[in-house]
């Protein structure tokens, strides 16, 4: 008994040493990421030619599978060689695996932008196509303002201008829908001209016994709305810089501390509905939808939703400035498509980015409800979806499209959910939250 | 119940053990390795597929890692971190919040709807326990959605409340700072409290029945009954059931992250869904690490007490 007890310790204690020792022997190898090659920086060949011969394109993406499909189609049409064979995956699942994906010897040929691509492009996993936003003339048919958003905050080694890692097919931006129908009940007559003119209407909103201000804040409704009134406060160069990482930039200003003073005060006065922080975005617009508020904070991929639903009842501004003359500024972003470097056909890719530039492409993404990214080439939209197209266009033409703030750091947007629904709730100092995202920020940039 | 097996086998099967014990040892004492032989595929099985993962996750927890990108060696760094964290701290107390509504509540339920279903065997017993076993047949996903929608704005239990004339009462459960816990917990309760009567009845079924017989003669009423010869034999069930639940407390991640995803704030932000959202959505993979290794050795820890406590009970 004593002699099996004795040897049944020993071989537990090797065994229980050697997998320790095991991996710590072979460290090199094993620390993690040692796998993963390398390439650094690489863009695109300087070629536009697509070599002869059957070529089949793989495509990952997370948005709009119906656009995609029409996207692919048509292009297949004028690009009888080439073939495109999407890959469709849900939001979440797709940014989970993004890393690994791109890094993986199986990276698809094009992959949707996201959040992950600024590491993977420091790392040269997806390809800089600034030498075909030259040759292509990309500039012409896209807003700058668009391809800016796409440098990943890098000089392009291969023309010395700003780097590009991505095409915008449909562009999106945030404002506020309102209820057309709700609004003259309240006395409001028209979109207002300045922050203090929205003010006095939710104002009026409360006065007429109504819901003033719909708030998606259980996901990102609440961002959208902080980002919103930041936007107006603090000067677009500086946010920009924080948002991009920019050395010594900072987001503990007096004008961000005033848009959460604003959120915390609309909260008290009683403008969002009551259950703000326990609604998902797609359920506040839901509710707006049925007429449950006045305004509502949103993006315009709840357009076509809200159209299809209200009609004519329904309208759409950017939020205004703080004077009626500032210029119009609204977060928003793209469903872009990036290029493997892992790829075998560049050429085969910046065709079909190209494509996506055309007028053709321009009416498709249209059709599916997105903002294509050269408005002038495609049939005017009508209702809500023309107030948007207005807004962006003022927009863009302001030079006031900018990122959502939760692309300053990957953990941005847990924090920053989660302190709007504090600044809602009132439950936080706005330098205290302010604070907080600062912490985030230096934590990533550190580097 | 007469019907029941004879009460004799345990005895039975005592004797029996020990007659192959004393055969077996002659064999083994001429090769000692002999059992460890038997044990190999077992054991090969599982320090693959869950001794070696978990080496793996703790050797992670030493390198600040982005998933991707060449790590760095920062040694016991990402544990200092843990410890110096508050929302990693405020999580940790969340998850100790849930074990209330996990572990305790859905026992007492468990423990009171034994005592009801198991005095009297009557026909439809199998309906009873079909039904609150249900909760635990549902995927937690499915749970955690249907109850985002009673708890809602016209949810069911707004609707409830409103019926009652208590529309004071009526809240974003979810959303609302003083409710979020307490209503993601009750969910815990409604899962859990079904798999606690199940193994509490199967418990009480191994009690011998003239035990109950002899209680009845004695006078004793039902609530004298459960208290003397229910709960006793209950103690193993109970400690597993106690195990079972807590684990499921402290590693919860389904439920919330379908519900509230931590919010609102950080108010059901708990360890699990740090672990995920550090590692999948945030690229700090070697601190996730070590804080599965941490959340790790706490239900270990509370795991030991609770079969320890139990066990010096009998």
């Amino acid at each position: 008994m004593e002699r099996t007890h004795r040897v049944r310790r020993r071989v537990a204690a090797t065994v229980c040493a050697a997998a320790l020792v095991l991996p710590l022997t072979a460290c090199d190898a094993l620390t993690p990421g040692s796998a993963a090659a390398v390439p650094g920086p690489r863009s695109v060949p300087s070629s536009t030619a697509v070599p002869d011969g059957d070529t089949t394109l793989r495509l990952q993406f997370a948005d709009a599978p119906l656009m995609v499909d029409a996207l692919i189609a048509a292009f297949e049409k004028g690009h009888p060689n080439i073939s495109v064979e999407p890959q469709y995956k849900t939001f979440s699942d797709y940014v989970q695996n993004l890393k690994l994906t791109m890094t993986s010897d199986t990276a698809p040929d094009i992959a949707q932008y996201a959040v992950g691509m600024t590491d993977l492009a420091a790392d040269g996993h997806i390809l800089d196509l600034a030498p075909y936003r030259e040759a292509y003339d990309w500039d012409k048919a896209i807003p700058p303002v668009s391809l800016d958003q796409l440098t990943a905050g890098q000089t392009s080694e291969a023309t010395g201008g700003r780097a590009l890692f991505g095409v915008p097919a449909g562009l999106s931006m945030t404002g506020i829908y309102y209820n057309k129908e709700l609004a003259k009940k309240a006395g409001i007559d028209g979109p207002p001209k300045t922050v203090a003119e929205f003010e006095d209407q939710l104002a009026a909103a409360k006065n007429a016994d109504l819901t003033p201000l719909g708030v998606g804040a259980l996901d990102s409704g609440g961002l959208h709305l902080w980002a919103a009134l930041l936007n107006q406060l603090m000067p677009t160069d500086d946010y920009w810089d924080w948002v991009n990482g920019t050395k010594g930039a900072t987001i503990e200003t007096p004008a961000a501390v005033t848009a959460s003073k604003m959120v915390i005060d609309w909260g008290r006065k009683g403008y969002y509905n009551d259950s703000a922080n326990g609604t998902a975005q797609v359920d506040s617009t839901a509710q707006f939808a049925k007429g449950d508020s006045v305004f509502l904070i949103n993006g315009n991929w709840a357009a076509g939703q809200l159209a299809t639903v209200m009609g004519d009842n329904v309208g759409f501004f950017p939020m205004p400035g703080e004077k009626a003359s500032a210029p119009t500024v609204a977060s928003g972003f793209s469903v872009s498509y990036a290029v493997s470097s892992r790829t075998e056909h560049p050429e085969a890719a910046g065709a079909f980015l190209d494509f996506l530039t055309t007028p053709e492409a321009g009416q498709i993404i249209s059709d599916n409800g997105f903002m294509p990214p050269n408005p002038d080439a495609v049939k005017k939209p009508e209702g809500v979806l023309a107030d948007i197209a207005e807004g962006h266009r003022r927009a863009v033409a302001d030079d006031g499209i900018t990122t959502f703030p939760d692309f300053a750091a990957p953990a941005m947007l847990d924090r920053l959910r989660s302190g709007v629904q504090k600044l809602i709730a009132n439950r936080i100092d706005p330098s205290d939250y302010l604070d907080s995202l600062q912490d985030e920020w230096e934590e990533h940039h550190a580097e | 119940m007469p019907s029941r097996p004879p009460v004799q086998q345990p005895p039975d099967v005592r004797v029996r053990t020990t007659e192959v014990r004393v055969q077996s040892q002659a064999p083994r004492r001429r090769s000692p390795y002999r059992g460890y032989v038997y044990v190999l595929p077992a054991f090969a099985i599982y320090f693959c597929f869950a001794v070696l993962p978990a080496l793996h996750t703790a050797y992670l927890s030493l390198f600040e890692w982005d998933g991707v990108t060449l790590g760095d060696w920062v040694g016991l760094g990402n544990y200092q971190e843990i410890f110096q964290d508050s929302i990693l701290r405020r999580s940790v107390l969340n998850a100790l919040v849930l074990v209330v509504f996990f572990s305790f509540i859905p026992i007492v339920v468990g423990l009171a709807m034994t005592g009801l279903l198991a005095r009297f065997r009557r026909p439809g017993m199998g309906a009873y326990r079909f039904l609150f076993m249900l909760p635990q047949v549902v995927p937690l996903v499915a749970v955690g959605v249907t109850w985002r929608w009673l708890y809602g704005d016209d949810g069911l239990v707004n609707q409830t409340f409103r019926a009652v004339g208590l529309d004071g009462v009526t809240r974003a459960w979810l959303g609302d700072f003083g409710a979020a816990l307490i209503a993601v917990g009750l969910v815990g309760t409604w899962v859990l409290s079904g798999l606690c009567m199940m193994l509490f009845l199967s418990g009480v079924q191994k009690v011998d029945p003239s035990l109950y017989e002899a209680a009845r003669l004695d006078g004793a009423g039902p609530v004298r009954e459960f208290v003397s010869v229910t709960l006793p034999h209950l103690r193993g069930e109970i400690a597993v059931a106690m195990t079972v639940t807590t684990v499921a407390a402290l590693a919860s991640f389904d439920i919330v992250y379908v519900t509230t995803n931590g919010g609102p704030g950080e108010q059901t932000t708990v360890p699990g869904l740090l672990v995920y959202r550090l590692a999948f959505s945030e690229g700090k993979v070697g601190l996730a690490a070590a804080l599965a290794v941490v959340l790790g050795c706490l239900i270990l820890g509370i795991v030991y007490l609770i079969n320890r406590l139990s066990r010096s009970e009998s």
